[in-house]
């Protein structure tokens, strides 16, 4: 701020803008196109990727089976669930983004209480849903199953909440 | 014809995820921009940011030791900072509202949710070059400006500046 209390405008030197010449329509169809290749071409590579974070969601999800507290299984289930909704779609499967999302928001919702067992069989529920989705490589909206899938989850979800 | 060249573009991605890096730069890669650099932290990063002479930054949220808005904190307001006025690109899945108000409030020139496409980012990227927006020193503020329309206020909205 200037030393009469009014903000000061500074303009930045854009050395971006004398490095890159982008044509007046931006990204042309090509260009694009290519990139898009590019991503479908590493979907091999996701698959691999994301079937070591459903190892470890797995691994999570024993625990909870025992006697110990949840609270912090339940907060390393979101870190993992996170990166997966915020990769699926990327690699044309919107539906690891969607359930990961639900099991997200779900944790998110919980807040700091330590989970019941009816919280754990919903999160269970998810992480089985997110297995299936890759193990039956149901990439795109999975068409009818993952319509089912997705609807199945959200009555999950419904039933704790009533039974509130 | 190429609607974008960036051969000579450097990209600094700051992200903890090893995956969603390579996807980041596989995108780069395919429009030509090859001088990338990574680091897995904001610390990291601003280290880096010492000697490598960044253009943009693909900036990522949750990190640690250093998450994305201490980062942005220590790049726009710090007074060892190595490179203040850098163009940056927030790419997150937190994605409330308020969320990302706060990635506004910390100087960050753009926001992108993931998950990302080529062409999600290549948009960003584009807005980033072709519409720089000035920087602006009010109060605690230092970064872009956060008005985007540059319309004029009438008298009873101007700020109070006293």
């Amino acid at each position: 701020m200037s030393a009469d209390g009014k903000p000061q405008f500074i303009q930045p030197p854009n050395h971006v803008k004398d490095k890159v010449s982008v044509t007046s329509n931006g990204i042309d169809f090509d260009t694009l196109e290519k990139a898009e290749q590019l991503i479908a071409g590493m979907q091999d590579s996701y698959l691999e990727w994301v079937d070591e974070d459903l190892r470890k969601l797995q691994a999570l999800e024993a625990q909870l089976d025992g006697a110990g507290p949840r609270l912090q299984v339940f907060k390393d289930i979101y870190s993992i669930s996170h990166d997966v909704k915020g990769q699926g779609g990327s690699f044309d499967y919107p539906l690891m983004t969607v359930i990961g999302n639900h099991l997200c928001r779900y944790i998110e919702r919980l807040g700091d209480v330590e989970p019941s067992d009816k919280n754990v069989g919903v999160v269970k529920v998810h992480i089985s849903a997110l297995r299936l989705v890759i193990a039956q490589r149901m990439s795109g909206d999975g068409g009818k199953m993952g319509d089912n899938l997705i609807r199945g989850l959200e009555a999950a979800i419904n039933k704790t909440t009533a039974a509130k | 014809m190429i609607g974008f060249e960036g051969r000579r573009l450097n990209v600094l991605i700051v992200e903890d995820n090893i995956n969603f890096r390579r996807l980041l730069r596989t995108i780069l890669t395919s429009i030509h921009v090859h001088d990338v650099m990574e680091s897995e932290d904001g610390e990291s990063a601003l280290d880096l940011l010492r000697t490598y002479p960044a253009d943009l930054v693909l900036l990522d949220w949750k990190m640690e030791p250093m998450d994305g808005l201490a980062f942005m904190h220590r790049l726009r307001q710090g007074p060892d900072s190595p490179n203040p006025t850098v163009p940056v690109i927030m790419v997150s899945g937190y994605t409330d509202a308020a969320l990302i108000a706060q990635a506004r409030d910390v100087g960050v020139n753009e926001f992108l949710a993931k998950p990302i496409s080529a062409k999600s980012l290549m948009t960003r990227v584009i807005a980033v070059i072709d519409s720089p927006r000035p920087f602006v020193k009010s109060g605690r503020y230092y970064g872009p400006d956060r008005r985007r329309k540059q319309v004029p206020l009438k008298e009873s909205e101007r700020r109070n500046r006293s």
